[in-house]
């Protein structure tokens, strides 16, 4: 009853194949009956793994982004590896969401780690030959759950 | 992607210019958005409006730009304001803490 089940998708690090992993995903958390509200959060943080990886990795040059759906009982946990040059991902703890900013104060970058935090249950970033961020979202048994 | 196509409408009104944007607001699309968005901003005796009704998807890149638009606006000391957003979409402005700087987000 355990068995873990993978999908695998490779697409180019280009910004019109986004949208192939958005697609997979809803696939794939459709069939494990995740809430259209969980689904939408796993929809912005997979593609903010994949942006970063089509904006920094390989600095204009052709690669690959590999995506992993791993499903278990309980959780999806979804992988996005590239292997281009591993790019700084904000490692400060500093908040760069805009709460109690002024609006000069406020930046129009850098908000993608944040949401994938903010909408993930767990997030792992491993730089080694290239960028790979683990992302896990646990599956509610109620849908009451605030 | 059926019916995810971002598509962007531009609607002159008295007094106030409404883009209606649909579909998904990424960053496939950013460039075309920042296009549109880019002559509509030196507008500064119009009201700018952006009506998210139809928008079924927002990342980061496209709530960066909206940022952009704020400021913008705002160093023009010129109106901006969001109106009609999805609950998903608004939950992702209240997440980042944009939707103080939109003004009319509901």
């Amino acid at each position: 009853m355990t068995t873990d089940r993978n999908v695998k998708l490779t697409v180019p690090a280009l910004p019109e194949y986004v949208d192939l992993v958005r697609l997979t995903l809803y696939g794939v958390a459709t069939k494990m009956k995740f809430t259209f509200e969980d689904i939408e959060d796993m929809k912005v943080a997979v593609s903010e793994a994949c942006n970063n990886a089509v904006l920094h990795a390989y600095g204009g040059d052709q690669g690959e982004i590999e995506v992993q759906f791993n499903s278990s009982v309980d959780e999806l946990s979804i992988t996005v590896r590239d292997y281009g040059r591993a790019f700084r991902i904000a490692e400060s703890n500093e908040t760069p969401s805009l709460h109690g900013k002024s609006i000069d104060e406020i930046q129009s970058g850098g908000l993608g780690l944040y949401l994938m935090q903010a909408l993930m249950d767990n997030v792992v970033v491993h730089q080694d030959g290239g960028t790979v961020v683990t992302l896990t979202k646990k599956r509610m048994k109620s849908e009451e759950t605030a | 992607m059926p019916n995810n196509k971002f598509t962007l409408r531009t609607e002159n009104r008295e007094g106030q210019t409404v883009v209606f944007l649909s579909g998904e607001f990424d960053l496939e699309v950013a460039t075309q958005m920042r296009t549109t968005m880019e002559p509509l901003i030196e507008l500064t005796d119009r009201r700018l409006t952006l009506n998210l009704h139809d928008l079924k998807y927002i990342d980061s890149t496209g709530i960066g730009i909206l940022i952009s638009i704020v400021k913008a606006r705002h160093a023009r000391s010129a109106s901006f304001d969001v109106e009609h957003v999805p609950t998903h979409i608004l939950k992702l402005f209240d997440m980042t803490g944009v939707t103080p700087f939109l003004a009319k987000a509901e």
